[in-house]
């Protein structure tokens, strides 16, 4: 960043074109080229879409300014879906990073074995989400699933409930999987954080006399509290716009317990084609994120600096 | 040190017990995949199959064309790879080395497409890809794909080349080396971890992508694994014994990879606080 | 340098060039993977129609049912639909609603057309025929004989038999999906059982607003509930069961009656099921005159595809008889052509049972919006399951809902 303080008294078009610059616009034009059409571009599409009265095919076919925004702005369910995508978010990010520290901290114990425990936590990230999603779906099935069988059979829960057929076992539920797929980042990231944490803090504090926990909350998680930033808001992007783990396992059922925006805008558009409505939730989402996107940003940059 | 070696054991039981949570589905596949049809459709549902239906994971190749599948998708996640790659390397060089106007809104408006989900795009994307008559090609998903992991890529590598001390670029440059020898001689070199790193990543991406493959794709010979997998749930019942034995297939690969990079994936993700 | 930059300019034309040039007619054929239908005959038909038309292509895609509007919606988007694909003939309107189908007359032969049996044309919208139909199958009720020999006469007395019959969670009295699924069938048969519509008709044929909020509305979900949730005869978990997920434990001989499509011999086989089942009418509540559902799919041409003249010989080819007959066979749907129906193998008492439901069975509405209307109607439907409103309340509300959706 210093560097562009000393640019700041060249005149700008010499900033603008010189050896350097050219050299790094030519080396980002592919890229950018490629973000252009097949990113940018649909991007402000569906923006477009979200102004304009569409038909069945998503053709734009008059201007509607902001018709379809104000049409969903007084529908209660989609403040509805709004505040569920966001606790939705909250919830299973909060979980995730209390799970993934506990898994950190166990991976951090040195024991023989541990490399394969840790190849082993990893599983559930590397699978790809619609095939676990599915795979859950299997495990929950009320009849022939076995998580039910088992839970009977083990006594561990005589009546355990209909997982997708109810509205909070079946929130429950769909939240429990993203959480299961982000435990692994998670985890990772603070563990990561942790043995870059040095022996000799723990053991002066050892010396004075420091417990376990006391160790925890005064030197690990210090230690860590950038990572835990991060990897919260990575996290919170990925929960955000979890589609797959919902759409294959309930699609937003039962009676709608389980849509948020990403799903519901999905449905709009793919099930009833109804693209304005459906590019309206998309705009929503994309000014959510964006926000978050920028709080990353930052952290990340200033942490950079920091180095 | 002390209370870590005394909870030794606790750790090890706490370890295994979360272990079984977590990897409950997995057992779940394993169990329900060595099972005949009629087997799977039995209440109340056991773990260890009767039949041991070990054919199943044969009839995916024999009967349902595995082989095909699995060959659409590792030429399009190597494709991706490559192409990715091609895009990632001088972008991230760019960014990370050469002084011009705009690298910190470059760098913010990678990280904004980063977010993007392929959900939003979906429909005007299929517009791009069907008027460069690109639709049922490899290529199509090779592009998206590539493009699609672009922001984050670039981050990674952005994150490996400022990694490396700046003297050794200025003294080959000094050297006489062109800035182009630099990037190919010296930099990539040290950075090949990086490199792998991003490369692989870039292919599991690709493997495990399901939305663009199923809207771009036409034709049954160039379907993805992960596509494939759902011709097993028909209309009026799911074969899940074949879906089990799919997902087991799908997972391998993509594991093994996982493996390789995993470290150095999380150092990136999280930037500079951790060392790779 | 100069060397990058031409080999970065190669890449990018190469990319952006990408064109790819057919070389002969190809058909394209988005191809819904019902029951029952082999791989094998999917291979063969292809391969066969290929041989005896060696100047002409064609690739049938599998495509799984529930993914398969999503695919063929992104595809007319995009302006490169297939030549043709499998649809739920109810979504033709949104598909003239943009003009994107051709009239089935316009490519395929008048011999094929003339075998094509009356009864199977819905796809026939004011006197054109946009689609061609490929199964048409009225829903029936199937009977595990091993557990009860009662063939009810009304809805009344499948209750009393049901609930006679029912132990769970070894047997339960009978088989009803509670978990939302692509279609709304089940409220479906108790609505027209009841002597329900969804619409009320207007004069010039088309459909005015929500009626099924009326008594025989209520009366059919409050039905259904009951017997859910206060004599519990239906299968447990029934809230997380869709239909695919349910039929199963019929086929496993634990469910007396199950109200099913023409699909049931052939998923029974597969499931290799080894009770005595009977086929029989889905009786009407006390009172009501018989009416069963009826769904038909068609297979729609798309007039912006490239060959659709190729695609109509291939249509020709596929309802011969020795393949459109085989197809039937394997999906245990009947026959729409007329000649196929002549044939010994249609005769069984499924194919009996099956012709007789047809003849006082209902469709759905025709009506763009569809898709949306019954996902509102499913989730009134779960509510009053769930308790959170009465079948009434829930009705209603599901009414207003839809009339708002529909511009009304």
């Amino acid at each position: 960043m210093r560097d562009f303080r000393a640019a700041a008294t060249i005149p700008l078009r010499q900033r603008l074109w010189n050896p350097e610059a050219r050299l790094a616009y030519l080396l980002l034009a592919p890229a950018v080229i490629l973000l252009l059409g097949f990113m940018i571009y649909p991007v402000v599409y569906v923006f477009l879409i979200s102004l304009f009265r569409t038909n069945k095919l998503a053709q734009l076919k008059e201007f509607a300014g902001l018709k379809n925004f104000v049409y969903q702005f007084t529908d209660k369910e989609f403040w509805q879906i709004t505040a569920r995508s966001l606790y939705w978010t909250a919830i299973a990010v909060a979980v995730k990073a209390v799970l993934g520290m506990i898994v950190a901290l166990l991976l951090n114990v040195k024991y023989a074995g541990r490399k394969v425990a840790r190849m082993l936590f990893i599983v559930p990230w590397a699978s790809a989400v619609p095939i676990s999603s599915i795979l859950w779906r299997w495990v929950y099935h009320p009849e022939y699933g076995l998580l039910n069988a088992t839970l009977k059979a083990t006594g561990l829960w005589a009546n355990p409930p209909t997982w997708l057929g109810m509205p909070l076992p079946a929130f429950t539920a769909c939240i429990w999987v993203d959480i299961w797929i982000g435990i692994p980042f998670m985890a990772l990231v603070f563990l990561a954080g942790m043995q870059a944490i040095s022996e000799d803090l723990y053991e002066s504090a050892s010396l004075d006399g420091v417990n376990g926990l006391q160790k925890f909350f005064y030197i690990t998680l210090p230690g860590i509290r950038h990572l835990v930033l991060i990897a919260t808001l990575l996290s919170c992007l990925w929960t955000f716009n979890d589609f797959n783990t919902i759409y294959i396992l309930t699609r937003g059922g039962p009676a709608g317990a389980t849509d948020i925006l990403i799903t519901k805008l999905y449905k709009n558009a793919f099930e009833f084609l109804k693209f304005s409505p459906a590019a309206v939730m998309a705009v929503v989402t994309f000014f959510i994120l964006t926000g978050l996107a920028i709080a990353y940003a930052r952290i990340y940059f200033r942490q950079e600096q920091g180095q | 040190m002390k209370w870590r070696n005394r909870g030794k054991p606790l750790a090890v039981i706490l370890t295994v017990v979360l272990l079984v949570v977590l990897l409950f589905p997995f057992f779940v596949m394993i169990s329900s995949m060595l099972k005949s049809a009629e087997e799977v459709y039995t209440n109340p549902a056991y773990w260890i199959p009767k039949s041991w239906q070990f054919s199943n994971l044969i009839r995916l190749w024999t009967e349902f064309q595995f082989a095909t599948y699995f060959k659409s998708s590792v030429i399009i996640s190597v494709g991706s790879m490559l192409l990715n790659t091609l895009l990632t390397v001088p972008a991230a060089y760019a960014v990370a080395r050469l002084r011009f106007v705009g690298r910190g809104m470059i760098l913010y408006l990678f990280l904004v497409i980063q977010m993007f989900s392929p959900v939003i795009v979906v429909i005007s994307l299929f517009k791009v890809v069907a008027s460069l008559r690109l639709l049922d090609t490899y290529l199509s998903l090779i592009l998206a794909n590539a493009v699609f992991t672009i922001a984050f890529t670039t981050w990674m590598m952005n994150g490996y080349f400022r990694s490396i001390p700046k003297e050794i670029e200025e003294a080959a440059l000094i050297d006489g080396c062109s800035r182009v020898q630099t990037i190919t001689r010296i930099m990539l070199p040290i950075a090949v971890p990086g490199l792998v790193t991003t490369m692989i990543y870039s292919f599991i991406a690709a493997w495990n992508e399901f939305l663009f493959g199923l809207t771009f794709i036409q034709s049954k010979q160039k379907m993805p694994l992960v596509l494939g997998l759902y011709n097993f749930v028909g209309r009026w019942t799911t074969q899940w014994e074949l879906l089990n034995a799919a997902a087991f297939v799908a997972l391998i690969p993509v594991l093994v990879l996982f493996y390789i990079i995993e470290k150095r994936l999380v150092a990136g993700l999280a930037g500079g606080a951790v060392k790779a | 340098m100069r060397k990058r930059i031409l080999w970065i300019l190669v890449l990018v034309l190469l990319l952006a060039g990408g064109l790819v040039w057919a070389q002969k007619a190809k058909v394209t054929f988005f191809w819904a993977l019902y029951d029952g239908l082999t791989e094998e005959y999917r291979a063969s038909l292809q391969d066969a129609f290929m041989a005896a038309n060696p100047s002409i292509d064609v690739d049938i895609v599998p495509i799984q049912w529930d993914l398969m509007q999503e695919k063929m919606t992104t595809s007319v988007a995009g302006g490169q639909p297939p030549e043709l694909c499998v649809i739920g003939t109810r979504w033709l309107l949104d598909l003239m609603s943009t003009d994107s189908v051709l009239e089935v007359d316009k490519v395929v032969s008048k011999k094929t057309l003339d075998n094509i049996a009356a009864g199977a044309m819905e796809a026939k919208i004011q006197g054109k025929l946009m689609g061609l139909p490929i199964a048409a199958g009225a829903r029936i009720m199937t009977v595990n004989n091993d557990i009860t020999r009662v063939v009810p006469k009304t809805m009344e007395e499948l209750r009393a038999e049901a609930k006679r019959v029912s132990k769970p969670p070894q047997t339960y009295g009978l088989i009803m999906p509670g978990k939302k699924h692509t279609e709304l069938t089940d409220f479906c048969y108790y609505l027209y059982a009841a002597g329900g519509d969804y619409f009320a008709k207007n004069a010039d044929g088309s459909w005015g607003k929500a009626v099924f909020n009326n008594p025989a509305g209520v009366k059919a979900l409050q039905f259904m509930v009951d017997m859910a949730t206060k004599d519990k005869i239906t299968q447990e978990g029934y809230l997380g069961l869709t239909r695919m997920d349910s039929h199963p434990i019929f086929y496993e001989g634990r469910a007396a009656y199950v109200m099913i499509g023409a699909w049931v011999e052939s998923a029974m086989k597969q499931a290799n099921s080894k009770f005595k089942a009977q086929y029989v009418q889905i009786p009407p509540f006390a009172g009501q005159k018989p009416a069963s559902l009826i769904i038909t799919d068609s297979i729609a041409i798309f007039k912006k595809a490239r060959y659709t003249k190729e695609a109509g010989q291939f249509l020709d080819f596929f309802y011969q008889d020795q393949w459109k007959a085989k197809f039937d066979e394997l999906v245990g749907f009947p026959p729409v052509t007329v000649s196929a129906a002549k044939l010994p193998q249609f005769q069984s008492p499924l194919y009996q049972a099956l012709g007789q439901a047809a003849m006082t069975a209902k469709g759905w509405p025709l009506i763009e919006e569809w898709a949306e209307v019954s996902d509102i109607i499913w989730d009134a439907n779960v509510k009053a399951f769930l308790g959170q409103m009465s079948p009434k309340a829930a009705l209603d509300e599901a009414a207003a809902k839809v009339n708002r959706a529909r511009g009304m």
